[in-house]
């Protein structure tokens, strides 16, 4: 999964949000239940606090402050019902401190004292060392002139052991949400985004060769279908683009015939009829191999608007790819000795293909052409025959100068030629390998090419083999 | 001999007619398809050179037409398709032969003939140029009366020149009659063999027979400025 891919980065999004969205929740729940249970404990604190000082303390000048301490042990039993309560006399002496609670929650003893300077009633969570917190309601008192301070508080421990609780089970809940969240939503989202996944799919079936084709329209009125009728316009755009240019090379290749037979016609019989001195001869000999060159480019253009137009197929026969190699590799032996340069022919066993025989020989001769040619005097040229993985293979490899990586990949196209031998081979038109590639594809095969520059070639052309 | 020319574009009309004219052959030239069926009708030709891109009738259709008057009438057709797609529908349509334009007139001539002859050159016989002498029967060559030997395709090739000595072959039409087919990367041999030709039978003699004409093709002569 690509970190940039939509799918990964709406999932993120969507997870995202759910965790910010329940700790969002989270907070303002443990936030707002803590208040509310510690404020429902003060205030329950703060009614036995008045009890204690409206009924007990407000007496003590005249019942004495033993009995109401006596009377506070009796009625509220702090021990047994968890509970702190401390009643200090105005000097800061105190008249009644309750015992350990049953519970051991906390140690009253250690419950620091209350600031001096309260009124009223005043609440307050006091931290005490080793334990719980306490949370203590204080209410003021007087009896007979006497200031007195009662305090109520119990232990905080289990409002704490529930958030404590509450924490856990969001921490260990939230992952888990997240992750199903998560994944929830990669499954969503590659559900709905599957149609798109189809619809590139069908697409990328559609090359320059069946351009006619249109991707099916899913009638949902949605935005899938808008790209499926978006994309079907483009490659009508296309296709007419194709098509436009194809029939414009079969017209310009058609029309330039006539001027050219006219050309070549009066050249010849100038040249013919003996009437220039031989200097003049010559310079239309020049005209004439410039015709001639012409005449070659508007035939190469030609079969490929031929080929273009699928016209491969009115002479399909079955035959030997192998034998068709070592015989066009001997009728061009003389051209390669003549440069001094070794034509070896690996084929042994019959390979057997179905295709158009004299275009694919159009193919072996165009390809060691262009290796006899573009390989030094002294180097070597090899051609390959062989079935291998359910397809004929036939390579012609060189030891020649070699194609820059650069321009690997435009090989093939129509006139393109590497700049390099532009200048060394200005015969060429740079529509050879366009041919050869039109040719193999017309024959439902493909070629490639490995190169290394200074070092040589390979073609390498795949046909199916004969069923 | 009687050619008519049926051809619309009037400068390769001219061309050929002039080119034939010259060959001492009669010939009559026709614009369109229509004039060329009233010619065909009125005059016993003995070649008809059709252009297959006729406005008005077409060139097939003036071909059907003629075949089913005169099955025997030998007809050229031009053509400015390419040869191999072409070759079946020409000949299925009737036509005797076939070229593509642009051609060489050296070829135009070489087929004329043939077909007016309505067979292939004899292939029997003694040829002799200058003290050149080639023994078609049992394809041997001598110059000077000392062997010569050949490789069939220089054999081939040097026969082919032969058959009329003083034109001028091209390339395209040595590839067609020695290798029996046409490739274009085919052509560049041609250049070699006469090469090695040349050296065996051009070398060791102050006269030399096999001539180049730039940008026309390969003939063979006693006479230097053929």
């Amino acid at each position: 999964m690509r970190l940039r891919s939509i799918r990964f980065r709406l999932t993120a999004w969507y997870a995202g949000l759910l965790t910010i969205v329940i700790l969002a929740l989270g907070a303002l729940l443990f936030l707002h239940l803590r208040s509310y249970l510690e404020d429902t404990l003060l205030d329950t604190q703060a009614r036995r606090a008045r009890q204690i000082s409206g009924t007990l303390v407000a007496n003590a000048a005249s019942t004495g402050e033993a009995y109401v301490a006596r009377q506070v042990a009796a009625l509220y039993d702090p021990e047994r019902s968890d509970r702190f309560i401390r009643i200090t006399g105005g000097d800061g002496r105190i008249v009644y401190l309750s015992g350990v609670p049953n519970s051991q929650a906390f140690d009253p003893a250690a419950v620091p004292a209350a600031p001096a300077s309260i009124n009223g009633e005043f609440r307050r969570r006091q931290k005490v060392a080793g334990a719980p917190a306490v949370l203590i309601t204080a209410v003021r008192a007087e009896a007979g002139g006497t200031p007195y301070l009662v305090e109520v508080g119990t232990s905080a421990a289990p409002v704490e052991a529930l958030f404590r609780h509450l924490l856990l089970l969001l921490g260990l809940g939230l992952p888990v949400v997240a992750l199903l969240a998560a994944s929830g939503g990669y499954l969503l989202i590659r559900w709905a985004l599957q149609p798109v996944d189809q619809i590139a799919g069908k697409a990328e079936q559609i090359t320059q060769h069946n351009l006619s084709e249109r991707l099916p329209v899913p009638s949902t009125g949605d935005e899938l279908e808008s790209l499926s009728v978006a994309l079907n316009r483009m490659i009508t755009r296309l296709d007419d683009a194709f098509l436009n240019s194809k029939r414009f090379v079969a017209d310009a290749s058609h029309e330039l015939r006539t001027p050219l037979t006219i050309l070549r016609g009066e050249l010849e019989s100038m040249i013919q009829e003996g009437a220039f001195p031989a200097p003049d001869r010559e310079r239309i000999g020049g005209l004439l191999e410039e015709v001639e060159r012409l005449t070659m480019i508007v035939e190469r253009l030609f079969a490929l608007s031929r080929l273009d137009a699928g016209e491969a197929q009115s002479e399909w026969v079955r035959f030997d790819l192998a034998e068709l190699a070592s015989t066009t590799a001997g009728q061009m032996t003389l051209l390669a000795e003549d440069r001094r340069i070794a034509v070896t022919c690996d084929t042994g066993t019959p390979v057997m293909v179905d295709g158009d025989r004299s275009r694919l020989k159009q193919v072996v001769v165009n390809l060691l052409d262009n290796a006899i040619k573009y390989t030094p005097e002294g180097g070597a040229v090899r051609l390959r025959v062989l079935a291998a993985q359910g397809l004929a293979v036939l390579e012609v490899i060189d030891t020649g100068v070699g194609i820059p990586p650069e321009d690997l990949p435009r090989v093939f196209n129509r006139f393109f030629r590497v700049n390099q031998t532009r200048s060394q081979h200005p015969e060429g038109a740079g529509l050879g390998l366009a041919i050869v590639e039109s040719i193999c594809s017309a024959n439902h095969g493909e070629i490639e090419v490995e190169s290394v520059p200074n070092k040589g070639s390979c073609f390498r052309v795949k046909l199916p083999l004969a069923a | 001999m009687r050619i008519l020319v049926v051809e619309d574009e009037r400068k390769v009309a001219e061309l050929v007619s002039r080119g034939l004219k010259a060959a001492r052959y009669a010939v009559d030239v026709a614009v369109d398809g229509e004039s060329g069926w009233a010619m065909a009708n009125t005059y016993p030709y003995d070649l008809i050179i059709l252009d297959l891109g006729l406005p008005g009738i077409s060139g097939l259709e003036l071909l059907r037409r003629i075949r089913r008057r005169d099955a025997r009438v030998p007809v050229l057709v031009l053509t400015a398709k390419d040869a191999t797609t072409s070759k079946v529908e020409n000949f299925e349509a009737g036509a005797d032969d076939y070229l593509t334009k642009p051609f060489a007139f050296a070829e135009l001539q070489v087929r004329v003939k043939s077909l007016l002859r309505r067979g292939p050159v004899s292939q029997g016989g003694e040829v002799r140029v200058a003290d050149l002498e080639i023994d078609r029967l049992t394809q041997q060559v001598r110059r000077g009366g000392r062997r010569i030997e050949l490789t069939p395709k220089e054999y081939g090739l040097l026969e082919y020149l032969a058959t009329q000595p003083g034109r001028v072959f091209s390339r395209t039409m040595i590839v067609e009659h020695v290798w029996d087919e046409s490739f274009e990367g085919l052509t560049n041999i041609v250049d070699v063999y006469v090469r090695h030709l040349r050296e065996k039978v051009d070398a060791p003699h102050p006269v030399k027979l096999i001539h180049t004409v730039r940008g026309v093709g390969y003939s063979l002569s006693e006479d230097s400025a053929a």
